[in-house]
Formats: structure tokens, C-alpha cells, sequence
């Protein structure tokens, strides 16, 4: 087994253990069990940047390649959720944060054999700001949808009475979760924003690619019409709490259907 | 054990509260020390609370009952009542079971309301006390130390005084829930009745920034105001005021509800949703139960909050086993601890009888070998000293190994002092007839070391 293999499955071991550790913290208000989970993914995510590290300094058209943007995806909601675990004291996220990290790293190991070819003069632009500005937005409603199902859970506790036995010692506020979903809305819109015209701007400069309306764009834009609507309620009008934790929901999983078919469809550029 | 650990008391379960008004101690200082005068106690701390009153004494080996009486009769005396009266509502226990006494009173699973973190406070300041007038000694010291080591203990692995378990504290933890942090917050008390008030008093403790007092009548409202340190107003203006509070705690006693859906519909436009936090502590309810079925808004009434101290309740009891669990083992702990005193004055004995033979063989040695500078001097007695203390160093690890042993600490002790003489006993002259006398000379001993050496 080479060291590729063998970082791989170290990096797997780790998130799913540190997965199971967690939810049974969770279950059990096991507050040593929570850190050691948390510690387990900070060891993986480490793990993590290594082998991106290496694939990108062994062969730097890896990232052109598109053989691993599974795992980008995964790496920067891990990412997104230390800053969050950093700024806002919220572990509890790691219930969304580790399985979908885990998730995603194993896809883009079953995925490998996928490749998207993009005109090499190009690459560095559309990657930036298309793929860039879309795995940041993806990371960023990975926490939100985690702090939404979170929060309409635990509203729904509180409105029916159950509040403090179903809220244990260490299950953060319901301002805490909100706070997530205002945050990833306010930097994930204008990433997405940005993420989803870069390419429509490439279109337009790439004389080989002609425009066309596919599936693929109407539900790309669809996802960012709902986003848009969100955007503007939560920003604009003040929407707070439960209806802005379901349209997040929404929003996160069109978003999930629109990069699945994304990755099967996309073809080779000629 | 050479000493013995006993505890009298009374508390909520074993006597009322005129009881324990009559046998309350004020004096508690003054009390130790004539206790120490007046009785055959070594030691003792006296803790008393509105709800408890303790002795603790540590008296030397006589019948513990005896002990028991003296303590409670001077007890009696010092607080002008009578000895039946008190002996009638007293508990009493010795050793052991006064260690795990006061371990359950330090982590509060003797309190009346279970968890409640003011008793291992008020035992600090007993302790305190104790310390400052010399009442308490060697194994006061030790065993009030470690009941503040098991009650810590206790807090931090079981979650006994985690939850709420009253009505106020219930809803200051239920806006910690919504708000997470209640240093930004605002409260309004709609109305001043007493449990209202307590509610107020606890957010503003708990970090609450700001509390309004709307109230029928202004001059209570100011009343109140001054006490909490909040603003008044009329309650004819708090319609208006209501957007600008996160928490409202009501209590007015009106027929009618005097907070509607459609008015705090109205308010969370102003306040652009941001959450609402109602507490109904009225009955008839104040506030109308619709306001329940607004996003961002949690309308708790009493019974509500009843619930969920009745909940916290049983789930405090749930904690108590394994609290008692850690309370049984830590006991055992201390029980160790109070054995491996009654080995002390046997290690001191045999150390010094060993540093004794030492230094007389030292003695003997320097005659033989003439006058040595002093540096040599020095040299020689640290080497014999410290062979001394080194081939005694195995049989007291084991001595002090089978004092952690149930009931044969006393057994080998009694070994140890025969085997080394500690007692200087005489053994008489026809001791052991058919076997060789115990007693020999040291060159008989020489003399047997020679001949195993050859048959070796």
C-alpha cells in the first residue's frame, strides 16, 4: 500500500470515528467523548490538508482535473466549521460538519475516475471564482443546514414545553444557531453570486463554448433565485429564526442536487 | 483506629423548624472551644444552618456513646433547652458513617432541595471558623478537605445541580436557552408580585442588562424600581414600551389577559423578530396563549414552568445514585486514610529503635577504629542512618499495605511491635521450652549468619 493509500484510509478512520464519537456525545452529554471527537477531526482535517498538499505539488493539474473537488467541498466545511467552533464556541455543529466531511472525502475517492477538462488558459480564472467561490458557499450552507435543522428541533422543543429536558447543559442557545444561518446567508449569497456568473462571464469570453440554456444553468439559477429571496428576507426585511432556517434547508439542498448533476453530466470540454 | 470520628445533628427531616430555631447555634466559635473544655473531644466543628445544625468531634477510643451524650448535653446547655427535647430529634454516627455524613451534606444530597449549592459554602465558613480557633485538627482538617474534594467531585461528574429546580431559576435557565447570552437583554416585569420579583431578580443576577417595572400603581412600581434597580412606568404605558424588552415576566392578577397576539404581533414588526420571551407567572393568565403560536416567540406559564422543575427534581434524584456511588467510595478512601494513622506511632518506634542500634553500633565501631575528623565522622553517620532506613523502608511499605486491608490493620501492627520488640517487653526466662529461646545475642546472630554462609 502506498502512502497515498494509507493517508486516505488514515483520513477516513479519522472522520468516522471522530462522526461516531461525536453523535454519541451528543446522545450521552459526554463532554469529554465531544472534545476528543473534535480533536479526532482536527487530526483528519490536518490529515486532510497534507494529502491535498501533496496531489497539488505532485501534479498541479490535479486541480484542473476535477478529480477531487469532493474533497476541496468537504475540507473547507471543516474548515468553515473550526472558524465557527473559533468565533462562536459552537462544537455542536461537528453533527453536520464530520459526516458530511466524511461524505464528501469518500465521493471524491469513488468519483476519481471523473474528469472535467477545461481550456488550460482559462483554468485559473474559472477555477478561482467559479469553483472557488461555490466550494466556500457550499461549505458555508453546510453549517447552515446543520444550525437549521438544529434550530427548528429545538424551537419546536421549546414552543411544546420540552425545553430544558430536551436542550441538556450543552446544546448552544437558539440565537447561536440563528447567528450561524445570518452568517452563512451573508457571505454565502454573494459567493454564490459570484461563483454561479464567473461562469456565465466565461461563457461569453470563451469562443469555442457556445451558450445554452441546459438543466444544468436553469436549476444553478433556480437554487440562486431561492437564495436571492433569502438573502434579501434576511437581510432586508429581518427575517430571524425558523423561516429562515427552513429556506436555508432549501436552498442547501437544491444546491446539493444541482452540484450531483453537475459532477454525472459534465463533459469534457473539446 | 486509636481515635474516633462522631457526629450529632438535626435537620429539616428529623426535626421542625422550632426544634431547630431552639437549637440553632449563634455562637459557634465560642461553642468549639467550650465544647473542647467540657467534653472528651480532641476535635470538633460545629456547623449551623436554618436547616441543619452538626457537631463534629473526634474523641479518643472510649465508649462512643458516652461521648455522644456529653457533646449533646453540653449542646443543650448552650442553647438553654432541654437534653430529652434534643436527644429525641438528634441523628448520631460514629466513624465511617460520619465520614459518609458529611460527604453527603458537603455535595448537598442530604439538602432539602438536593443539589443546591449554598451548604458547602456555609461548611467553608464552619470550617473556617474551626481553623481560626484551633478546633479543628489533623483529621477535622482532613476530613472536611476532602468533602470539599467529593463535592467538587460530585458537580463535576454527575449532573446533580445542573438543572433548575425553581420557578425563577427555571425561566432565567429558558432565556439563557433562547438568548444564549443575557448580558444584551432587556426584561420587563409587568405587575410586582413576590415570585415576579424573585424571577427579576434572578435574570438581573444572571447578566440581564436592563429590567422596566410597569405596574398599576406607580409608587410600588418606584418601590420596586429602587430594590432592583430598574425603570418605572405606568402599566397604562407598557404597551408602548413592550418592543423595546426581550423578556417579560407578568404577574398582575387581572381577570383578563393583558398581553394579546395581535399587540405582540405588532411588537416583533417594530423589533424586526427578534425573539420574545414570556413568562405567565398570574393566575387567572396574563398573557393571551396565542402569543405561543408567533415565530420567535415562547410564552411560558406557571404550570409550564412547574413541569419543568418537577422534571429537573426527578432528574436530580436519578443523579443521587450516582452521586452516592462516589460518596460510598471516597468513604472507603477516608476509612484507609484513619487506618494508616494507627501506624504512625509504630513506623516512629521502629525508626527510631533501628536509628538507635545504628548509632550505638557507630559508637562501638569509632572506639575500635580511633578518633576520625569530623567530616569522616559526619560521613560514617549518614551511611548508618541511612542503611537503617533503607532496610526498614520494604516492611512499612507492606505494614501500610495491610492497613488498607478490612480489619488487619490492628493484627499486623500487634505483629510488627512483637517482632521488633517495639514494646521492650520482657520475654521471661522459661518462655517456650521446647523450642529455643527467642532471646539472643547479637554475636549469636553473627555466629548463625557464619554457618549458613559455609552451607551455602
Amino acid at each position: 500500500m502506498g502512502l497515498f493509500e494509507t493517508l486516505h484510509i488514515v483520513i477516513i478512520a479519522l472522520y468516522a470515528l471522530g462522526t461516531v464519537l461525536f453523535l454519541t456525545s451528543v446522545f450521552t452529554e459526554n463532554d469529554r467523548l465531544k472534545r476528543t471527537a473534535i480533536w479526532l477531526a482536527v487530526l483528519g482535517f490536518t490529515f486532510n490538508t497534507v494529502d491535498l498538499g501533496l496531489t497539488l505539488s505532485r501534479d498541479p493539474a490535479a486541480l484542473s482535473g476535477g478529480t477531487f473537488y469532493f474533497n476541496i467541498i468537504g475540507w473547507c466545511a471543516l474548515a468553515l466549521y473550526f472558524f465557527l467552533w473559533w468565533r462562536l464556541r459552537l462544537e455542536y455543529l461537528a453533527i453536520t460538519a464530520l459526516p458530511f466531511a466524511l461524505l464528501l472525502f469518500v465521493a471524491s475517492l469513488a468519483l476519481g475516475g471523473i474528469r472535467v477538462i477545461m481550456p488550460p488558459q482559462l483554468t485559473a480564472l474559472f477555477f478561482g471564482l467559479h469553483i472557488g467561490s461555490l466550494v466556500l458557499t457550499l461549505g458555508a450552507l453546510i453549517m447552515a443546514f446543520g444550525a437549521g435543522v438544529a434550530f427548528l428541533y429545538y424551537n419546536r422543543k421549546l414552543k411544546t414545553k420540552e425545553g430544558l429536558k430536551a436542550m441538556g447543559q450543552s446544546i448552544p442557545s437558539l440565537d447561536k444557531f440563528d447567528t450561524v444561518n445570518r452568517w452563512a446567508v451573508l457571505i454565502g449569497f454573494p459567493l454564490y453570486t459570484l461563483g454561479l456568473f464567473s461562469t456565465f462571464s466565461w461563457y461569453l469570453i470563451a469562443p469555442f463554448k457556445p451558450f445554452a440554456w441546459d438543466i444544468m444553468k436553469i436549476g444553478s439559477l433556480a437554487v440562486w433565485f431561492l437564495f436571492a429571496f433569502l438573502f434579501h428576507q434576511r437581510v432586508v426585511l429581518g427575517w430571524r429564526g425558523r423561516k429562515p432556517a427552513i429556506l436555508a434547508l432549501w436552498v442547501f439542498a437544491g444546491m446539493c442536487v444541482s452540484l450531483i448533476h453537475h459532477t454525472i453530466t459534465f463533459k469534457a470540454m473539446p | 483506629m486509636n481515635k474516633q470520628i462522631i457526629l450529632i445533628g438535626l435537620n429539616h427531616r428529623t426535626a421542625g423548624v422550632d426544634v431547630r430555631e431552639k437549637f440553632a447555634l449563634t455562637d459557634i466559635e465560642n461553642f468549639e472551644q467550650g465544647l473542647m473544655a467540657h467534653c472528651p473531644v480532641q476535635e470538633c466543628l460545629a456547623l449551623s444552618t436554618c436547616n441543619r445544625v452538626e457537631i463534629v468531634a473526634v474523641a479518643k477510643k472510649i465508649p462512643v456513646p458516652a461521648v455522644m451524650d456529653a457533646v449533646a448535653e453540653y449542646w443543650a446547655m448552650a442553647c438553654g433547652g432541654s437534653v430529652e427535647l434534643l436527644t429525641e430529634n438528634i441523628y448520631r454516627y460514629a466513624d465511617l458513617e460520619a465520614v459518609r455524613h458529611i460527604f453527603s451534606v458537603a455535595s448537598s444530597l442530604d439538602s432539602m432541595v438536593m443539589g443546591e449549592p449554598q451548604i458547602l459554602g456555609q461548611l467553608k465558613d464552619a470550617y473556617r471558623s474551626a481553623v481560626d480557633k484551633g478546633t479543628a485538627k489533623t483529621i477535622v482538617n482532613r476530613l472536611l478537605h476532602k468533602s470539599f474534594s467529593v463535592a467538587k467531585r460530585i458537580r463535576t461528574e454527575t449532573a446533580i445541580a445542573s438543572s433548575a429546580v425553581s420557578i425563577s431559576y427555571a425561566a432565567v435557565e429558558l432565556a439563557r436557552k433562547i438568548f444564549g447570552d443575557l448580558k444584551p437583554t432587556r426584561a420587563m416585569l409587568v405587575g410586582a408580585g413576590e415570585m415576579a420579583e424573585l424571577a427579576a431578580t434572578h435574570l438581573l443576577r444572571n447578566g440581564v442588562k436592563e429590567i422596566i417595572i410597569a405596574n398599576r400603581t406607580l409608587s410600588r412600581a418606584k418601590e420596586l424600581a429602587e430594590s432592583l434597580g430598574g425603570e418605572p412606568i405606568q402599566i397604562e404605558a407598557m404597551p408602548d414600551r413592550l418592543h423595546e424588552v426581550d423578556i417579560v415576566i407578568s404577574s398582575t392578577g387581572s381577570p383578563v389577559a393583558v398581553i394579546k397576539a395581535k399587540d405582540v404581533k405588532a411588537v416583533l414588526r417594530k423589533r424586526k423578530n427578534k425573539p420574545m420571551f414570556f413568562i405567565d407567572i398570574a393566575v387567572p393568565r396574563d398573557i393571551d396563549p396565542d402569543v405561543n403560536a408567533l415565530d420567535n416567540v415562547y410564552l411560558y406559564d406557571i404550570d409550564d414552568l412547574k413541569e419543568v422543575v418537577d422534571e429537573n427534581m426527578a432528574q436530580r434524584q436519578g443523579e443521587a445514585t450516582k452521586a452516592r456511588a462516589v460518596v460510598d467510595l471516597e468513604t472507603e478512601t477516608f476509612g484507609n486514610w484513619l487506618n494508616s494513622l494507627n501506624i504512625q506511632p509504630t513506623i516512629v518506634d521502629l525508626v527510631g529503635k533501628s536509628e538507635d542500634v545504628a548509632m550505638r553500633e557507630l559508637a562501638k565501631t569509632l572506639k575500635k577504629i580511633g578518633p576520625v575528623d569530623e567530616r569522616t565522622h559526619n560521613a560514617l553517620e549518614r551511611l548508618v542512618l541511612s542503611i537503617a532506613h533503607k532496610s526498614l523502608h520494604e516492611p512499612i511499605c507492606f505494614l501500610k499495605r495491610r492497613t488498607q486491608e478490612e480489619g488487619s490493620a490492628e493484627r499486623f501492627i500487634d505483629l510488627a511491635r512483637r517482632i521488633f520488640n517495639l514494646d521492650e517487653e520482657s520475654v521471661p526466662k522459661n518462655a517456650h521450652l521446647d523450642r529455643k529461646s527467642a532471646t539472643c545475642a547479637p554475636e549469636d546472630i553473627e555466629q548463625y549468619i557464619e554457618v549458613s554462609k559455609k552451607e551455602q
